[in-house]
């Protein structure tokens, strides 16, 4: 993609952001005015970057939409929620649309199509389309299509005529190009061919042949003989980008299926007389002529409006007046010259300019538009004065993923040290040697750690950024629904690793929308219930240590603990005793529990009852906790404790059968040895009694499906672990220390060995499997 | 390099949208200006007072001080025969050019501006910059 584009598309991002959160905010207060200007001018400056790419919908969409914010921001109409409504469905469209682009770098097919609706309805408020349609027109130029040149030739003609055939259709064009480098374009350090791949939406690429091969001595293998002819849909911008360095060298035409057809017929142009509509470049004189008279007209026109005849307006009129008059060739001295002496210059100038041939602009110290570029843009980063803009780096997240990476790497290899400085001294006894080893590995583990550190600050995202969905949805659903919905949110600031961020919103939409479809109750039964018609619910968010605590909590109906362990009772889900000794507190916590659903009706908006369980699968998947608070008829408070960040995680190695394995430390209760003879049976299950609580211990090789069974008949190792509340002894071959290792996820075939969480690369080049203890268990209970 | 440096006209690029800052900066630049930019009309003023520029190419919408405001700002401050301004915006309806020669600006253009047409202009408004006439 050419960087105009990607910075186009990043800068997109950041606008209709800027928009949406306008919209959603000026819909509260509607008659602020700062806002309005304020969504005004995103969705203006939107427009005029697309402009400079061949998006004609996207354009005329956006224009729509810029002119009702105007007619708006003018006071001539007022905003109502019906054309909030339109807008953001506008703005929902183009980021679809820019999704398409950033993949394909065109539109989608059809997009005139959705934007002829929406820009229909945009328009209605201020009364249909403008009254200037010529002012439209100009938004969309004209297509200019010219004729076909002698080298459309070199194309391939199966392909012309497909081609021609489909332009027919879509009654488009399409851009044909023939580059021709310099034969020493090498020397310059010009790659050609990776130019021409660079073309954004490239159609057709042929390489043309010399007509003759020079013979093999004269041949110099140094030179570039071949040239290029391709076909784009690319806008005239982004090639005069492209090909910036080479205009001379590029021919451009913009052909139409009949062109294409006339030419593989072999008919002559229609524009016979007009050849080659040549290049970007090629600067006739007509048109530096029509520039200068522009300026002239410009200055007559400043002289009218400004009749005040203030000295440093003169001046500057006076120059430009001369700078024209220079490039039409009549040089003009008029310094300091008064209004009338001006004016009668500029007519003389104008009467006399009108079809003259002119001089080219050549002058000494100007640049011409030819001219050799004599330095390249890359200067300017070392020019202090310039880049007088933001001081934020914008960074691709991949890069700062590949630097993590690049941390655990180092990590692996700094723990690598520490088995050298054994192997010094075990296998070469050299005791000096090792201790040297080991104070250069503290002296690289500080500074390791260091870098981590910074690396992870550099992934800090504030939750703000998972927040922010959160308006829209809550106004969209809450219209739905007919419930009348404050949104709150608290702590927005609070920083956490963007994994973390990224992790935690279709959790938060889960409960979110749990909020509004079960919690909150119609405006009538709220009344009803002696509380104010408009409920409140609240995203709030604080740190706590080494952890962050998210909170989702509504005012609405609560959580009726009775109904719910009634309907787990029916569903099988506990047991009758359970359900008569079941506590508060227990029972709500029953709705994490897979296949539970408590509206009787299931709607649209919290899916089939996949819900609750899913949210606190994904939540303990990042290794937090989720926890529900509910009081009937006050409302229900969820909350979500993650970790703040988990690119590094501490893992506990044990070995089983011989193999190691890494066991997240966080759910490491205790270690224990407990002679077997302690072990006892509960039905078919081994079990260890421990200060009087009676611990399951499941076997982990037969789990795992490992051979193994304990050598030493007189000690056994446990290690106990608390997963969901849980206590469950592990019964292991050996305890090791604890690591800090990067957990990489388990990728390709064994995405699906879900018993494992993921892998880490130990120091001394061993893979560490780490275990997914929840499903381990369940993979466990199968077996027994 | 640095004789080169020293007679290269230096242009301004004022506009908000990065994009196409970044559009005209580098058309520019390929042309042989020096480019400096600047995003809105406030930081446009504060280069204009550290720097002499030979040229202002200022965008017309845009947060802080308009495009208006920056010109006249621009023309207020200075001694002598000022820099042209050529103004490039989105807004093409009848009465907008207007504002922009009230304001002192010498050409008026609608964006998208063609890279050559940008580039010529650029010359041809700078080309008698310090030559004595």
């Amino acid at each position: 993609m050419n960087p105009l584009l990607s910075q186009f598309l990043a800068e997109a991002n950041d606008l209709l952001a800027q928009v949406d959160e306008g919209l959603l905010q000026l819909e509260q207060r509607p008659g602020d005015a700062e806002l309005v200007n304020e969504v005004f001018r995103g969705a203006h400056t939107f427009k005029g970057s697309s402009g400079l790419f061949d998006f004609p919908e996207l354009t005329r969409l956006t224009h729509a939409a810029e002119d009702l914010l105007d007619a708006v921001r003018a006071g001539k109409l007022a905003l109502d929620s019906g054309m909030v409504d339109d807008l953001l469905a506008a703005f929902d469209l183009i980021r679809g649309w820019l999704a398409h682009v950033t993949a394909h770098e065109r539109l989608p097919v059809g997009a005139g199509t959705d934007a002829a609706l929406l820009i229909t309805k945009l328009r209605a408020p201020i009364g249909g389309e403008p009254v200037s349609v010529a002012a439209h027109a100009a938004a969309v130029p004209p297509r200019v299509v010219d004729a076909a040149p002698e080298w459309l030739a070199w194309f391939d003609a199966d392909w012309l005529s497909t081609t021609a055939a489909w332009l027919e259709t879509t009654s488009s064009t399409m851009r044909f190009l023939w580059y021709t480098p310099d034969t020493d374009c090498f020397f310059r350090a010009e790659d050609p061919l990776h130019l021409v791949r660079q073309v954004p939406a490239l159609e057709h690429l042929g390489a043309v042949r010399p007509q003759q091969w020079p013979p093999v001595d004269d041949y110099d293998e140094y030179a570039c003989l071949i040239s290029f002819v391709f076909a784009t849909r690319a806008a005239v911008g982004e090639l005069e980008y492209l090909f910036r360095y080479v205009q001379d060298q590029v021919q451009v035409v913009e052909l139409d299926a009949d062109a294409i057809t006339r030419h593989l017929r072999g008919e002559p142009p229609l524009k016979a007389e007009e050849p080659v509509h040549v290049a970007v470049t090629e600067v006739a004189d007509s048109e530096i002529a029509a520039d200068a008279r522009a300026v002239l007209s410009a200055a007559q026109r400043s002289l009218e409006l400004r009749p005040d005849d203030e000295a440093v307006h003169l001046r500057s009129v006076c120059h430009a007046v001369s700078a024209a008059a220079y490039a039409l060739g009549v040089p003009t001295v008029l310094t300091d010259a008064a209004r009338p002496a001006i004016l009668a210059a500029i007519e003389r100038l104008l009467a006399e300019a009108a079809p003259a041939p002119v001089m080219p602009l050549t002058p000494s110290g100007a640049p011409a538009t030819t001219a050799a570029p004599a330095e390249a843009p890359v200067a300017r980063a070392d020019d202090p004065s310039g880049q007088v803009g933001t001081k934020v780096l914008k960074v691709d997240q991949e890069k700062v993923d590949r630097l993590m990476e690049l941390v655990g790497e180092l990590n692996v290899a700094k723990n690598g040290l520490t088995f050298l400085a054994d192997a010094a001294e075990e296998e070469f006894g050299s005791r000096v040697l090792s201790r040297r080893i080991k104070d250069q590995y503290s002296g690289m583990h500080r500074i390791a750690e260091e870098l981590q550190a910074a690396v992870m600050d550099v992934r800090m995202l504030p939750l703000s950024v998972a927040f922010n969905r959160f308006p829209r949805l809550v106004r969209d659903l809450s219209r739905r629904l007919g419930k009348t919905i404050e949104l709150v949110t608290e702590g927005e600031d609070t920083m956490a690793d963007k994994d973390v961020i990224e992790a935690l919103g279709d959790p938060l939409v889960h409960l979110v929308r749990n909020s509004l479809d079960h919690g909150i109750e119609t405006p009538d039964q709220r009344l009803a219930a002696g509380k104010p018609g408009s409920a409140k619910l609240t995203l709030a968010a604080v740190a706590d240590g080494d952890a962050v605590i998210v909170e989702v909590s509504d005012d609405g109906c609560g959580i009726d603990p009775e109904r719910v362990k009634r309907k787990a009772y029916e569903k099988g889900l506990i047991s009758e005793e359970e359900l008569e000794t079941m506590s508060d507190v227990e029972a709500v916590d029953l709705v994490f529990r897979a296949g539970f659903s408590t509206a009787d009706q299931v709607s649209d908006l919290s899916g089939r009852g996949v819900g609750m369980d899913a949210v606190r699968a994904s939540v303990e998947k990042l290794g937090g906790t989720v926890t529900m608070r509910s009081r009937l008829g006050h409302g229900t408070t969820t909350r979500l404790r993650l970790p703040l960040s988990m690119a590094v995680t501490q893992v506990m190695v044990v070995s089983v059968a011989g193999q190691r394995f890494g066991i997240p430390v966080d759910l490491v209760v205790e270690t224990v040895r407990v002679p077997a003879a302690e072990m006892g049976r509960v039905l078919h299950q081994e079990v260890v009694v421990m200060r009087g609580e009676v611990i399951p211990v499941i076997d982990l090789a037969r789990a795992l499906d490992m051979p193994w069974s304990p050598e030493d008949p007189t000690d056994r190792r446990i290690l106990v672990v608390s997963v969901n509340g849980q206590r469950v002894g592990l019964l292991v071959e050996q305890f090791h220390r604890e690591v800090d290792v990067i957990l990489k996820p388990m990728e390709g075939l064994l995405a699906y060995a879900d018993e494992f969480s993921g892998t880490a690369l130990l120091g001394d080049g061993l893979v560490l499997l780490v275990l997914n203890m929840k499903e381990v268990l369940g993979l466990a209970a199968r077996v027994a | 390099m640095t004789s080169d440096t020293a007679t290269r006209p230096r242009v301004l690029v004022v506009d908000d949208a990065a994009t196409v800052r970044m559009y005209h900066t580098s058309l520019l630049a390929e042309g042989g200006f020096q480019v400096d930019e600047a995003a809105n009309g406030l930081e446009a003023v504060e280069a204009a007072m550290t720097t002499a520029y030979d040229l202002f190419v200022v965008d017309v919408n845009m947060p802080k001080m308009n495009g208006y405001a920056c010109v006249e700002a621009l023309r207020s401050a200075t001694v002598g025969t000022p820099a042209p301004v050529v103004m490039i915006s989105t807004e093409d309806r009848p009465g907008d050019a207007d504002l922009a020669y009230r304001a002192g600006a010498n050409l008026y253009l609608v964006k998208p501006v063609a890279g050559d047409r940008l580039v010529r202009i650029a010359g041809m408004l700078t080309a008698q910059r310090g030559v004595p006439a």
